[in-house]
């Protein structure tokens, strides 16, 4: 028989599932979960520093604790530790990181967007905080649901072309009149009535990656194995130029019939980066991405909102160009406010984020900025880099061909848009209207970044379970 | 309730810190990614490795049916498709591992010499790192080693850039190469080979 003192050993191995038996049944050792106690301490530690934003603000704008909204960072704590639950029971060696970095940017997220209620005077249902805690909580139970409902990731692999067919019937949703609705310039909005406000396009993304990812693994080998040598790489034949060709058509009409240049460079990104990974030939980026430049060049000369949002990057410090209306208002008052917080902020509630508009969104990284200044800013890029990170490492060291381009394409596309909107708002490429992922005010957006955690969570679990022998 | 301005500084000079220190406690918790696995000393008795999960073939204990490891119903599945299809091609040489005749991983010289692991339509990762399919703990081993996929239905072996190399046959390995059956493949003071 094993000494017990070995199986004691093995709880050094991260993700080792120890099991014992009796003759006859089996039986589970009751070993310490290593993995889930770190979540559990991470995950207190975050909850601690989003009760410490909401309270910082409150002192700083209002100068006193109101304990009217400790319901915004209890409610947050109480359902991030329901998950961390619900991980403990069903998916034990999951990774325990992704977890408390979700907590940890949604409620900074909350507190922000309750920073900006004060100074609008907004209260009860009017508190975009109070909606974002709502969509927070409606997140957190759809993340749990994927948890629960796919057991292993594998059974997306079945679902390749319904997931396709999902993401272009999301993206075509915006379109339907009486559904559709149009916010400032752009038709990426459903709704019913004057509320309940959806933008499909950020689900969409998750079914696509989904649909790319089943795609790339089933046709890799007629992407990567033929094509002609030229200029050093291998370009692909004609006739395989059709799957780029199609999702390059679909960006493109994003840019045109929904007016939404962000959302079109987040999904041709996503498609480019995972055709890279599923047939390791540079040749495609560079086609791909010539495609899209060239594409986003006529679109420049010949839409009028693309042309707009090109002169107000480069042209933004123009007096003309600031007072015109859609002008760069917006984005130099961002700039404005990033330049007030300086190196370490105006402190939570004190500074002035509300000036620019839209400060609860879009802008909510320049609000941050402002009042946690670039140490701040930096410690939620450092976030957002780990997140990504840990969901490349699973990607990495994923067995089957399918988890590890959902891995890397789903945490490929939190890492993208984070550099469509965060580049946009300091100016470093054109703005384009996105979501920074967890942070912003916005519920499709956190139901989507909610799931796409959910689904790193499950992948991560799924590979640590794989048949393992140590030497 | 009022505050001074000098406890305010005070009190957001501290949630500054605190969020480094929650990033930096990150960092630390998960440096073995960054740095690699710690090593360990083999006996070469192999006592202090860590147990056999359930793999330890090489064991005689009283295991149950249920914790076995699935290399019944694998070696089921692959009889199955060997049924199915005709059988492999001929080749001169040494008959090359496909998904169908390859049905288990043997280590044939190291410590652990003799254990067995079930070949499924996986790729096998082989490195340091806790998280490889076959772990490898001794000096020569990278955290990323090396891996076995199939490739077009045959196992190939890559080195994943692997500071100490990967040896098939005796020979360094430079690209990604098939494994024929029976032949051994050295990775620091452990070797294997794929087997029926």
């Amino acid at each position: 028989m094993m000494p017990p003192s070995n199986s004691r050993g093995t709880a050094t191995d991260a993700g080792h599932r120890p099991q014992s038996a009796k003759p006859g049944r089996v039986r589970r050792l009751h070993l310490p979960q290593k993995l889930r106690n770190l979540e559990l301490f991470l995950l207190l530690i975050a909850c601690g520093i989003n009760a410490a934003a909401v309270v910082l603000v409150q002192l700083g704008a209002l100068g006193h604790i109101d304990t009217t909204l400790v319901l915004l960072g209890a409610g947050l704590s109480v359902l991030v530790l329901c998950m961390h639950v619900v991980l403990r029971l069903v998916a034990r060696d999951a990774d325990p990181f992704i977890l408390p970095i979700a907590s940890l940017l949604n409620g900074i997220g909350i507190a922000m967007i309750y920073r900006i209620d004060i100074a609008n005077g907004d209260a009860g249902w009017e508190s975009a905080a109070v909606r974002q805690t709502v969509w927070s909580a409606l997140a957190i139970a759809c993340a749990i649901a994927v948890v629960l409902v796919i057991r292993n990731h594998r059974v997306l692999f079945r679902y390749t072309y319904v997931a396709g067919f999902i993401a272009v019937v999301l993206l075509l949703l915006p379109l339907v009149p009486g559904l559709g609705r149009e916010v400032s310039g752009a038709r990426v909005w459903i709704g019913i009535g004057s509320f309940a406000t959806f933008q499909p396009g950020e689900i969409a993304k998750i079914a696509l990656a989904v649909f790319f990812a089943g795609y790339l693994v089933r046709n890799r080998d007629s992407l990567s194995m033929v094509g002609k040598r030229f200029l050093g790489m291998r370009f692909p034949r004609l006739r395989d130029l059709g799957p780029i060709l199609v999702v390059w058509a679909l960006s493109m009409s994003v840019i045109i019939f929904q007016r939404d240049l962000g959302t079109a460079l987040l999904y041709f990104g996503l498609f480019l980066v995972m055709l890279y990974l599923a047939t390791g030939r540079l040749s495609w980026v560079l086609l791909g991405m010539s495609l899209f430049l060239g594409g986003a060049i006529i679109a420049s000369q010949t839409l009028g909102y693309v042309n707009g949002r090109f002169t107000n990057w480069l042209d933004a410090l123009n007096p003309d160009v600031y007072g015109a209306s859609g002008g760069s208002y917006q984005l130099v008052q961002g700039l404005f406010g990033l330049a007030k917080g300086g190196l370490i902020g105006t402190g939570l509630g004190q500074g002035r984020p509300d000036i620019t508009p839209v400060p609860q969104s879009d802008y909510i990284i320049a609000s941050l900025g402002e009042e946690l200044g670039l140490a701040g800013i930096f410690a939620i890029l450092a976030l957002y880099l780990l997140f990504v990170a840990r969901g490349f490492r699973i990607g990495f060291a994923g067995n089957d061909d399918f988890g590890k381009l959902l891995g890397v394409g789903l945490s490929f596309v939190v890492a993208l848009q984070c550099f469509i909107v965060i580049g946009g708002v300091t100016r470093v490429i054109p703005l384009t209207g996105l979501t920074t992922p967890f942070l912003a005010a916005g519920g499709s957006s956190l139901v989507a970044n909610w799931i796409i955690a959910a689904l790193l969570l499950r992948l991560s679990d799924t590979l640590r379970n794989q048949p393992r022998l140590v030497v | 309730m009022s505050v001074s301005e000098l406890t305010l500084l005070v009190l957001r000079l501290g949630f500054l810190l605190l969020l480094w220190l929650f990033i930096f406690g990150i960092v630390y918790a998960l440096r073995s990614d960054l740095f690699g696995q710690r090593v360990r000393k083999q006996q070469p008795d192999g006592t202090s490795s860590a147990p056999p999960i359930a793999f330890a073939a090489a064991v005689p204990t009283p295991v149950p049916a249920a914790t076995l490891p699935p290399t019944a119903s694998a070696a089921a599945l692959t009889e199955q498709l060997t049924a199915r299809s005709a059988a492999p091609p001929a080749g001169s040489g040494p008959e090359r591992a496909t998904a169908r005749n390859a049905t288990r991983l043997v280590i044939t010289s190291g410590p652990k010499s003799g254990t067995e692991f079930p070949l499924t339509s996986d790729s096998v990762t082989i490195g340091r790192s806790g998280d490889s399919s076959l772990v490898i703990r001794d000096d020569y081993t990278s955290t990323h080693h090396a891996r076995l996929m199939l490739w077009n239905e045959e196992w190939m072996i890559q080195d994943l850039d692997s500071t100490n190399g990967t040896f098939l046959n005796g020979s360094r390995l430079a690209v990604p190469t098939p494994v024929p059956l029976n032949t051994p493949v050295k990775i620091g003071a452990t070797s294997f080979e794929l087997r029926r």
